[in-house]
């Protein structure tokens, strides 16, 4: 059993450490722990993890400070933020500053080890996730994350922000099964009565405006009772 | 501005002391006559007049204003205050939340289900609580869209989903859209959120009121202004307890036994207010309520 990843779960609340590393545990993972971001760091190197499931909000070192300390020694571990607030710039952070996903507290704990599973799965040892390039390319599509500009070829497309937003997640998380209430949380932190209609208008907004025959996508596919998926392939742009 | 009060004082005391110098003999008091016409005279007073009253105006509405001000930066500290204890508070709740969340998956398929069911419950019901808290917090500071809204599609959606919720069968739901001369007019703002303000009314109508009560959806437009009003047959409200159901957390008598955050309604007043429109209530004990939004209307036909 020893081809079973190395989670390494940061949190500074005992009861959230315990009992999510037993789940983990249980779900198929090997769950080291540390209590707050100096020991996230000393475990970094000692066992050096296939992951770090990591909270921000912690005492003295914090999560997005032991974030960047990892990223700025060129250490590419995936890691998932485990965010307090909700506010759409926060999120935005959260991949700017290169963490390869992030989930709300609180959340079902179900739903983090679906995120762990497709960010290991997407992971590319030792090289930067997509969501830490300020630059996104999918056959004619470019993104500016920067500037919150969108081109196709060299036009550019205006977005609304909510729309923006969607789309930066869908790019930055190719290939991978989105359900409405998992892109409801992106666009806005919060689970919403009619959920379904909020992210399934912006995605109309999407195909739209990229030409996207929802028939026959080049980028955003529908998949029946599960929510949607990227399929384009990413790259990174310089 | 306080400390210089007093110099109102001087032009007496020099007077004061010009007569007792003279009285005294220190001063070689002399006489000075004046002759003038009266229309001079009082062409003369009446401009002293007029510039005297003009100077108190003008003190007195530089008074109001600093007034005015001073209440403005009360209220603008006491709002910044209260959004700082929503956020703390929606802070604090949620790693105790997350440990509990996690805590439950961990114990399932112990003995005791039904113990495990209610602490799922309750759990659920704190988690909604939390996410309501952090709507409301948020909704007064982030940015919102301003886009063309067409409020007819948002009051059909809203509608239907309610139409799904258990027992609203049972309850007769209308909705009334106008369609001549011309249909309800667009709003300017976030589709989203409008949404979420006819949902909370509805789903409020829908808990307050028993089965085979009447449930009425309606919005027209008048000068500009679009008002959609929810309205139901239910058990009403007592004049006191009117006012208080927008505020945060506030139960009424009849509530109490209704599952619900106690938030529905101040969010669905933060998001109005955000739209630049107003909330409003009428209510008679076991007749029945109605709620309304009013928001300024774009693109309505020119006369």
């Amino acid at each position: 059993m020893t081809d079973k990843p190395n989670i390494l779960l940061v949190d500074d609340e005992q009861d959230i450490r315990d009992n999510l590393a037993s789940f983990l545990n249980r779900s198929g993972f090997r769950t080291s722990i540390a209590a707050d971001g100096e020991g996230a760091l000393r475990q970094m190197e000692a066992i050096s993890p296939d992951l770090v499931v990591l909270d921000v909000l912690m005492p003295r070192i914090d999560g997005r400070e032991v974030l960047r300390q990892l990223r700025r020694s060129d250490n590419w571990t995936p890691v998932i933020l485990l965010t307090q607030v909700g506010e759409a710039y926060e999120r935005a952070m959260a991949l700017e500053e290169g963490a390869d996903d992030y989930l709300n507290k609180p959340f079902d704990p179900q739903e983090l080890v679906a995120r762990i599973r497709a960010v290991l799965r997407r992971a590319r040892p030792d090289s930067p996730p997509l969501s830490a390039s300020w630059e996104l390319r999918c056959a004619d599509l470019s993104m500016d994350r920067r500037a919150r500009r969108v081109y196709l070829g060299e036009s550019e497309q205006s977005l609304t922000p909510k729309a923006f937003t969607l789309l930066e997640y869908l790019m930055t998380h190719p290939d991978e099964l989105l359900d409405r209430e998992r892109l409801l949380d992106v666009v806005w932190g919060w689970e919403y009565p009619a959920g379904t209609r909020a992210v399934d208008t912006r995605i109309a907004e999407l195909r739209r405006v990229l030409s996207d025959d929802p028939a026959n996508p080049v980028y955003i596919e529908t998949v029946p009772s599960g929510g949607y998926r990227f399929i384009g392939r990413v790259e990174t742009g310089k | 501005m306080k400390r210089y009060w007093p110099l109102i004082f001087l032009p007496a005391l020099i007077g004061v002391g010009f007569r007792i110098a003279a009285a005294l003999g220190w001063y070689d008091d002399y006489i000075l006559s004046i002759r003038a016409d009266t229309s001079t005279l009082a062409m003369l007073g009446g401009i002293i007049i007029t510039a005297v009253l003009a100077v108190l105006l003008v003190v007195f509405k530089w008074r109001d204003k600093q007034h005015q001000d001073q209440l403005a930066r009360h209220e603008t500290n006491r709002a910044a205050e209260r959004r700082q204890f929503l956020q703390r508070l929606d802070h604090e709740l949620k790693n105790p939340l997350t440990a509990i969340q996690a805590a439950l998956v961990n114990v399932s398929g112990a003995e005791n289900t039904d113990t495990i069911e209610s602490i799922r419950t309750q759990a659920k019901r704190i988690g909604r609580l939390v996410a309501d808290l952090r709507k409301l917090a948020e909704l007064e500071t982030r940015p919102i869209e301003r886009a063309p809204v067409d409020l007819e599609g948002v009051l059909r959606e809203s509608v239907a989903i309610v139409q799904k919720m258990p027992d609203s069968e049972r309850r007769s739901l209308h909705l009334s859209l106008p369609q001549a001369p011309w249909p309800l007019p667009r709003v300017l703002g976030d589709e989203d959120l409008l949404m979420l303000a006819v949902h909370n009314l509805l789903d409020n109508a829908i808990k307050f009121t028993p089965l085979g009560a009447t449930v009425e959806v309606r919005a027209f437009e008048d000068n500009d202004i679009v008002t959609v009003e929810v309205a139901d047959t239910g058990s009403g409200m007592a004049v006191d307890e009117i006012p208080h159901v927008w505020q945060e957390l506030y139960r009424g008598s009849g509530a109490r036994a209704v599952p619900g955050s106690g938030l529905g309604l101040p969010l669905v007043r933060a998001i109005v207010e955000r739209h630049g429109g107003q909330v409003g209530i009428r209510s008679r004990v076991d007749q029945g309520t109605v709620f309304s939004m009013r928001l300024p209307a774009i693109d309505v036909p020119e006369l």
